[in-house]
This record gives structure tokens, sequence and C-alpha cells, in this order.
């Protein structure tokens, strides 16, 4: 076949994780696709991020319950990615002449499909994980990963050292160059953690790969065996530190603040950004409307919502009703949801499409008790109660 | 629907001039978020019309950077899907035409190229949500030469402002047809939408032009009135009207009564309003605001207070502003402790901290776009 033009960088982005951490929201959708920020998907921003940063050609590799990530996806035109040359491309674990399996790990993923990073003949790969909410221009740290001429490059967060036991922790001399690699140390050398970006020079990750998958053993995971692998023999090894706004949302309390981060006179988490800006995929909507009895403190609200009740520091999403006399306070209220007249929902998530019934009290306040998570399509009825702390996942 | 569609983009009825000044009246955002176009084009694509000639006259730029491809409504097809039609006057002459018969005549080859059997034309001058199967299935059974439409429920219509009456016999046949300022009594007003076998259509354009004449409706379907069966079908949806600024604005606070909003943009019945999509933020609303009886888009920042107000997509109204009864276009800002009442804002306009705007429902005070105060 002709090629029309060979690109610099691709990305691959694992997106078939279960995130089981994060159930019920998990349940029924692979965690990329959940919805987050009122507007947006969880992927959205690793692929707004490729386009910002200039890279057209992203592969998403699925596994868990794929069906609403791949139609969020469709052909990647949400985000410009419908290309002739290039673009997004769903990439399903297949069947090959010589049998075929599902992806073992995130190695094992991208060592399924060197042949799609063959077709572009790329001189550099860059790897992400469809999981994190996050701000970054990635062509700044290939331009470090070109000066560097680096084999791997690793982006890492300074993070508090009493919280660095749950990364992998780099350990790195003056020039940036990591000396050392642990997936969850129990006394942590530095504070930092790697985010799970990796940029690859192409041939060394085909090297490492292809040898990971002969080696007996492996998990075929990029933290737990390729990387620490390529440090054994001593290859290029880079940390890039990144500022900015990142937060890893693999649990529910850690969904929920980072929700929060969207409020506030001047967000953490800053959507309007006209320099950054996030694209996410449409689905119809109508602009919203605030009843003469709304009243709404600190929050931000999605299209087609119907609101005469009060929210006060929550997030709402798309299509979610409040009614008179409700309020929220300290929520996620996700897309669908409906809270009737004198219900209280305080500190909690309710996920798509759960509906609240009149004079029910979900939660409590936030100071003193444990988030509560409603899960999608629940009903909780008329003047039930839910304890803080609860998962519903049953009618009440 | 075995039907093309031609919309014209630019009318020459109404009295829109300080929102039509710089795009053409398709193209005047209405609703929060949408164009007039939207509902025409959205009518259209709702009822199965999949073919659609969009005819463009002058200051089109807006319209066709709102339209674009009409992906957004599907149209964006190999096969027929919408289609462009800038002015190209060989048939009309050296200059551009200023009425529909010219129009047509223009874009003839167009007309000739459908496949379709019957031609569903209409303008943009109103909002509706209606089902034009219903329309078409009419005009069909009814044999008919044409079929007008028309509502019982038509809003905000202004006297003194040119329309299209008729008035209509049980069996709803037009008997009677004048272009007029004042709707006689008893007569129905018609929304400038038209049903017609295509072959007759480009017959009776070949025959006007050859014959000099100007205007369609004038010169071509109020004659044929007596002679010929000229139908009207009645749309149990309401239509709004936006003869004139005022009529602007009542038409626009109009969508904050439930009944009316659901109607028009369509809650429910299946018959989504789409417009082009634009990667906005939610909106944001900040530790004082307070909002009552609003319509309010996407990308917003409203720290002040809003009260039965339409506000479109990006706009911005920072602390201690009241805005009140009025409509705010696109990523306009409005300052700190404004107060605004019966205001309209066109796109981008900035209001500056401190000044107090009044209109009153009569008389809308209206700021250009790109206009700072």
């Amino acid at each position: 076949m002709e090629r029309m033009s060979k690109k610099t960088c691709i990305a691959m982005l694992l997106a078939g994780g279960q995130g089981s951490r994060l159930a019920p929201l998990t349940n029924k959708i692979a965690k990329p696709a959940v919805p987050f920020g009122s507007k947006y998907r969880i992927i959205d921003f690793s692929l707004s991020n490729c386009v910002n940063s200039d890279i057209d050609t992203v592969g998403v590799l699925t596994q868990y319950q794929p069906l609403q990530l791949n139609d969020y996806l469709a052909r990647g035109q949400s985000w410009d990615l419908n290309l002739n040359f290039g673009g997004l491309h769903i990439l399903p674990p297949y069947q090959a002449k010589k049998g075929g399996d599902w992806f073992k790990g995130t190695a094992n993923a991208i060592y399924q499909n060197i042949g799609f990073i063959e077709r572009y003949d790329p001189e550099y790969v860059l790897i992400l994980s469809g999981d994190h909410i996050y701000k970054m221009d990635y062509s700044v740290m290939l331009e470090e990963h070109i000066k560097n001429n680096a084999d791997c490059t690793i982006a890492v967060i300074d993070v508090p050292e009493e919280e660095a036991s749950r990364f992998g922790i780099m350990s790195t001399d003056e020039s940036g160059r990591i000396v050392e690699f642990e997936e969850k140390p129990e006394h942590p050398k530095s504070t930092q953690a790697s985010m799970g970006v990796y940029i690859f020079s192409t041939d060394k990750l085909k090297k490492y790969l292809i040898e990971d998958e002969h080696t007996e053993g492996s998990e075929n995971d990029f933290g737990k065996n390729v990387i620490p692998a390529m440090l054994r023999d001593g290859q290029r090894m880079f940390s890039y530190l990144y500022k900015g706004y990142w937060r890893d949302v693999g649990t529910l309390d850690s969904f929920w603040a980072a929700n929060m981060d969207v409020l506030g006179d001047v967000p953490e988490l800053f959507l309007n950004d006209p320099g950054w800006k996030i694209s996410y995929h449409h689905s119809f909507s109508r602009p919203q409307y605030l009843g003469p009895a709304s009243s709404i403190s600190n929050s931000v609200v999605g299209d087609s919502c119907v609101i005469d009740g009060k929210s006060v520091d929550s997030v709402i999403f798309s299509n979610v009703v409040i009614e008179e006399g409700a309020c929220v306070r300290d929520c996620v209220v996700m897309n669908g949801a409906v809270i009737r007249k004198g219900a209280f929902v305080e500190y909690a998530i309710i996920d798509n499409d759960a509906v609240i019934e009149a004079n029910a009290s979900v939660g409590g306040p936030k100071e003193n008790s444990a988030l509560t998570v409603i899960a999608g399509g629940i009903t909780v009825g008329r003047d039930a109660v839910v304890c803080p702390g609860t998962i519903v996942e049953e009618d009440i | 629907m075995d039907a093309v569609g031609i919309i014209f983009a630019n009318t020459y009825d109404a009295d829109l001039n300080e929102l039509t000044q710089k795009r053409t009246l398709a193209a005047v955002p209405f609703a929060g978020r949408y164009r007039l176009i939207d509902f025409t084009l959205s009518n259209m694509v709702n009822s199965g019309i999949r073919n659609i000639g969009l005819i463009t006259k002058g200051n089109y730029q807006s319209l066709l950077g709102h339209v674009r491809t009409g992906a957004e409504w599907d149209l964006d097809r190999k096969n027929s899907g919408l289609t462009i039609l800038p002015p190209f006057s060989t048939m009309a002459g050296e200059s551009i035409y200023d009425n529909r018969l010219e129009a047509l005549a223009s874009n003839f080859s167009f007309l000739r190229r459908a496949r379709e059997k019957y031609v569903l034309m209409c303008d943009s001058s109103y909002v509706g949500n209606v089902d034009l199967k219903e329309y078409f299935d009419f005009h069909v059974q009814s044999e008919a030469v044409l079929t007008g439409l028309y509502s019982d429920q038509v809003m905000n219509n202004q006297k003194g402002v040119k329309g299209t009456t008729a008035m209509v016999d049980s069996d709803g046949r037009i008997t009677e047809m004048e272009i007029t300022k004042e709707s006689p009594e008893g007569s129905k007003i018609l929304i400038n939408t038209w049903l017609i076998d295509r072959e007759r259509l480009m017959e009776i354009i070949e025959q006007a032009i050859r014959d000099n004449k100007r205007s369609l409706r004038r010169d071509v379907i109020i004659p044929a009135v007596e002679k010929q069966k000229i139908m009207a079908f009645r749309t149990d949806s309401r239509i709004l009207a936006l003869d004139n600024l005022q009529s602007y604005l009542a038409s626009n606070l109009d969508l904050l009564d439930k009944d009316v909003r659901a109607d028009i943009l369509g809650t429910g019945k299946g018959r989504p309003i789409l417009t082009k999509t634009r990667d906005s933020a939610p909106t944001r609303y900040g530790h004082e605001s307070k909002t009552s009886n609003s319509l309010i888009a996407d990308g917003c920042v409203i720290e002040g207070d809003v009260k039965n107000s339409v506000i479109f997509r990006g706009v911005r109204i920072k602390k201690g502003a009241v805005v009140e009864n009025s409509v705010i276009m696109q990523d306009s800002t409005v300052g700190e402790y404004v107060n605004l009442n019966y205001a309209i804002l066109d796109k981008n306009v900035i209001i500056q901290d401190g000044r107090m705007l009044s209109g009153y429902i009569t008389h809308p005070f209206f700021c250009q776009r790109n206009s700072v105060i």
C-alpha cells in the first residue's frame, strides 16, 4: 500500500480496564466512558490532550464493556480525529491465525497491536491510560524525550510523601535520568509518582514488548515488567516532571473530589479555557431551564436540566430534574437523574437515571460522614432514608 | 417522504433589520443556542426529507458557518443531503435576484436533478416544531396543485407587518389570498411554506420567467387561487412570529412557558431541534447567583441575578448584575452591578460595570453585535 506520509508520534490509549474500584459507576460501562464534570466522559481529557498536542493518530485499546465506549468514540469526529490517514482507531482484542487472546496486561495489549503501530511507522509512541483527569501538553514532553535522546520518558508528578506508597515511584539523578523505579514501595525514596504516561522510541518499545511476551511468568504490565526490564538493561530512561492539574479518578472518593474541582470562582480544573479545549461527543440536548423557585449556588449545571429546587456546591450533569423544594448539596448528580419534591441529598454521587422520590433523605453532611452512592437506574422511594456511606444498588 | 426541500434563507417580509444587518434571517439566533434555520432544517429532517437545497442571497457567511456540511442534521451525505445554493444568476439576468421566482429560476438545475416527486418550499421567518409528514400526506391526498401551511396558534405576530393571509374553507381550500399588513377578519396567516409537484413547479417557473413575472406569491399563486385547487393545511403546533424586535423578544420569552417550550423544542415529541454543536463547558454558577424562570445555554458563567430571561452560550453575567426580561446572545458580557431590563444584546456585546439599561416590552433596548457600552 502506498503510504501517504508517516507520523512522528502516535498515541496508544489503554481503555480496557474494568475500573472495579469505581463500581457501581462501572457496572455497565468501561471506566474511560464514565461521565465526568457535567458534560464530559473521562476519556475526553486524554483524547483532547492528544489533539491539542498535535497528535492526530490514536489507537484506543478496549476490552471491558466496550459498547458504550465504542458508541461514544464513533469515528472520532467529536475530537476532529476522523481522518483518512490517522485519526482514531478502536482496537479490540481479536482472534488470529495462531489463536487469539484477551489483553493479558497493559504491555500485552500494545504487543498485540504492534501491527497498528507499524502501519504509521512513527518514531515515537505515546502510551496513555484513559482514566485520568488532566490537561497536559504531550508535545513538550516529546521535545524533552528527543532532547534527552531517551529510549523511554515517564511523566511524573510530585505527590505528598505520605501518599507516595500508592504510586509507582521514580528515583532520578540530577539530569532527570531514572536510576530506580519501584511499584507502590513501602518506603518510597522519592515523591515522583508515575502518571501512567510514557513516551517510547518505537524500536525500543517493540524490542521490549516482544521480549516481555516471551518471558515466562511476566504479568505483561508496563509498570511491573517492561519498565524494570529496560532499567536493568541500562536503557536511557528519563522522568518528565508535570506540574499542572492531574487527578486519578480510580475510586469513588477521588471521582467525587475531582468533579468538585470544576467549582469555585477560580476552579482548579478550568474547563472554559479557550487555549485548551476539552472536546466531547454531543448527544441531543436543549438549554437548561431554571424555574421560579430555583436556587443555585456554586454549582455547574449541564444541558436539558429542569431545575426548580436548590443546588449548593454540586456538579449537575445533563438532563437532570430537581423539583421544587428538593435540595442537593455537595453532590455529583449524573445524567438523567431525578430528585423529586422535598428530597434532600447530601454528599452523594447519584448515578445516571437514578430517581430520588419525594421527601427521601440521602447521605449526610460532608464534614462528618462518608460518601453515599446511588447506583444507575435505582429508585430511592418516597420518604426513604439512606444512611451516609451506603452504596445503594437495589431499589429501596 | 418523497419531497425535496428548498429553504429560502433570506426573506422579504419581516422587519427585523437590527438583527439581519450582518446575517441572513435564517441565521438569526434564537432560544439560547439555536438559529432560525435549525427549526426549518430539523422539521424537514424529522419528517424524513433527505435532500435539501438552501438558497442564499447575501450576507450568508454566518449562515454557512453555522450549517457547514449539515453533519448535525445527518445531511452530510454522499447522495443528496444538504446543497448550498449561493447566488448564481444566469436565467435571472445580470443582477442578483430579489424574489423567490428568480431565486428558483437561478437554481433550476437543482430542481431538475432532484428525483423526488414533490417540492417543499419554505423560508425561515417563523419558528415552530411542525410535523411536515402530516402536511405532506394532506397535500398528496387532496390532489391540490399547491398546499400552504397555517396554524391557529401564531404567537406574537405584529400589526402593520406584511404577511400572507388567506380565507380557507372547511375542506381546507383557499378561497381568497392576499399580501397585506392587516389580516382580514376570519383569515389565516400562511407561514410561507408550500408543497407542489416538482415538475409542475418547473413548468410554472419557466412560464413565469418567460412572462416576466416578478413574484411567486403575487403573480403566480394569488391569480391561481380562483382557477385552481390551492389548499392550506392547519398544523396543531404553535408558531412563533419574529416580525420585528418586539415580536422577537416576546417569542424568546414565551419559551419560558413550559407548554410553549415543550411544543417548540420538541420535548418528548421525538422531533428534536438540532443545532451546531460547540464544545462549551457546563454553565457555572457563582456563590451569590440568583436565578428564576430562565432558559440558559451552556458555557456561561453566571455570578449575578437572572430573571425571566433567555441566555445564550458563553455569556458571562458578573457579580451584582441583574438581568430581567432580556435576551443575551452568545459570548456577551454583563459587567458587575449592571441592570438590564427588556434588553436584547446581540453577540459579543460588552456592558461595562454599573450601567443601567432598560427598554420596555413594546420597545426593547437593542445592542448591536460587538458593541461596548
